[in-house]
């Protein structure tokens, strides 16, 4: 018998609420007050912090770069340089490494951040004479620019 | 060489029940197939009456992953096995950092005396007041 459209007396009860309940309410269960139990105040809690959790994946970025520059302050003040120096006289010296990087370094390897920052210091005396010595003393070592051809 | 992680799979449905006609007609036809291409993986097949059609998928870290099987297709359910073989058994959760290390630093990690002179770290022999 082929039945095209279901009778008319049998009406489908919800028989899944609870499940339909639980899926809002396990991404409410570390949250502060009622809004972790019932379920009106859970929907409105856990849609606001979807759409918080959207818009801070840019913040983030911005977080965390303010972090490593905080980093890289702090490490290279500790070998004498202030952070414009540091990271404008590596630029020049054609040391292409990112924030995060060089504060990984500063945490892992202080050797080799103590080495970065030297080249740095080097760098920067080449260029103070440079500009200040005019002429004819022969140019710095370490601004020498090397063009990679590709 | 590569190994699957994949060890065996249970096939849990009735044989009567009107939402495992899917997996009834999959392990009629497509199972001795997807057996033979994944020589690796162990299938497993039990009638169970009055519960949901499920598979259970059992890894080689131990995690067990249970999917619902009710009112699927058979390509619906050998497009999910094939996905559980090619899974590995780690958990499905935001993965924090794309990289890992047990030894993170090679030069000994920064604290706060490595840069300060060694006069303040090393102890020397008590100098005794002459």
């Amino acid at each position: 018998m082929v039945v095209l459209s279901a009778a008319r007396w049998v009406r489908s009860r919800l028989t899944d609420r609870f499940w339909r309940v639980q899926e809002v309410l396990k991404y409410a269960r570390h949250f502060r007050g009622r809004k972790n139990r019932c379920y009106k105040l859970a929907v409105r809690s856990v849609r606001r912090a979807f759409v918080r959790s959207t818009k801070a994946r840019r913040e983030k970025k911005r977080f965390l770069r303010a972090l490593w520059i905080t980093r890289i302050e702090a490490a290279s003040l500790e070998h004498g340089l202030k952070y414009p120096a540091f990271i404008s006289n590596l630029v020049k010296s054609q040391v292409e490494l990112n924030r995060k990087v060089l504060a990984d370094l500063a945490i892992y390897e202080p050797k080799t951040f103590k080495s970065l920052a030297a080249l740095a210091q080097r760098r920067r005396q080449e260029g103070f004479l440079a500009a200040l010595g005019d002429g004819k003393e022969p140019e710095g070592i370490f601004s020498r620019i090397v063009r990679h051809h590709y | 060489r590569y190994v699957r992680q994949l060890q065996r799979l249970q096939f849990l449905f009735s044989p009567t029940a009107a939402d495992a006609r899917g997996a009834r007609q999959f392990v009629e036809e497509a199972a001795q197939d997807f057996a033979r291409q994944h020589p690796d993986v162990v299938l497993y097949v039990s009638p169970c009456s009055g519960t949901a059609p499920l598979v259970r998928a059992e890894y080689l870290n131990g995690t067990v992953r249970e999917e619902l099987i009710a009112s699927k297709t058979s390509e619906e359910i050998v497009q999910l096995v094939t996905k559980l073989a090619n899974q590995s058994g780690l958990d499905i959760i935001r993965i924090r950092k794309p990289f890992h290390t047990d030894n993170p630093s090679v030069q000994g990690q920064w604290h706060p005396l490595t840069n300060k002179p060694s006069i303040l770290t090393v102890q020397g022999p008590r100098l005794q007041p002459q």
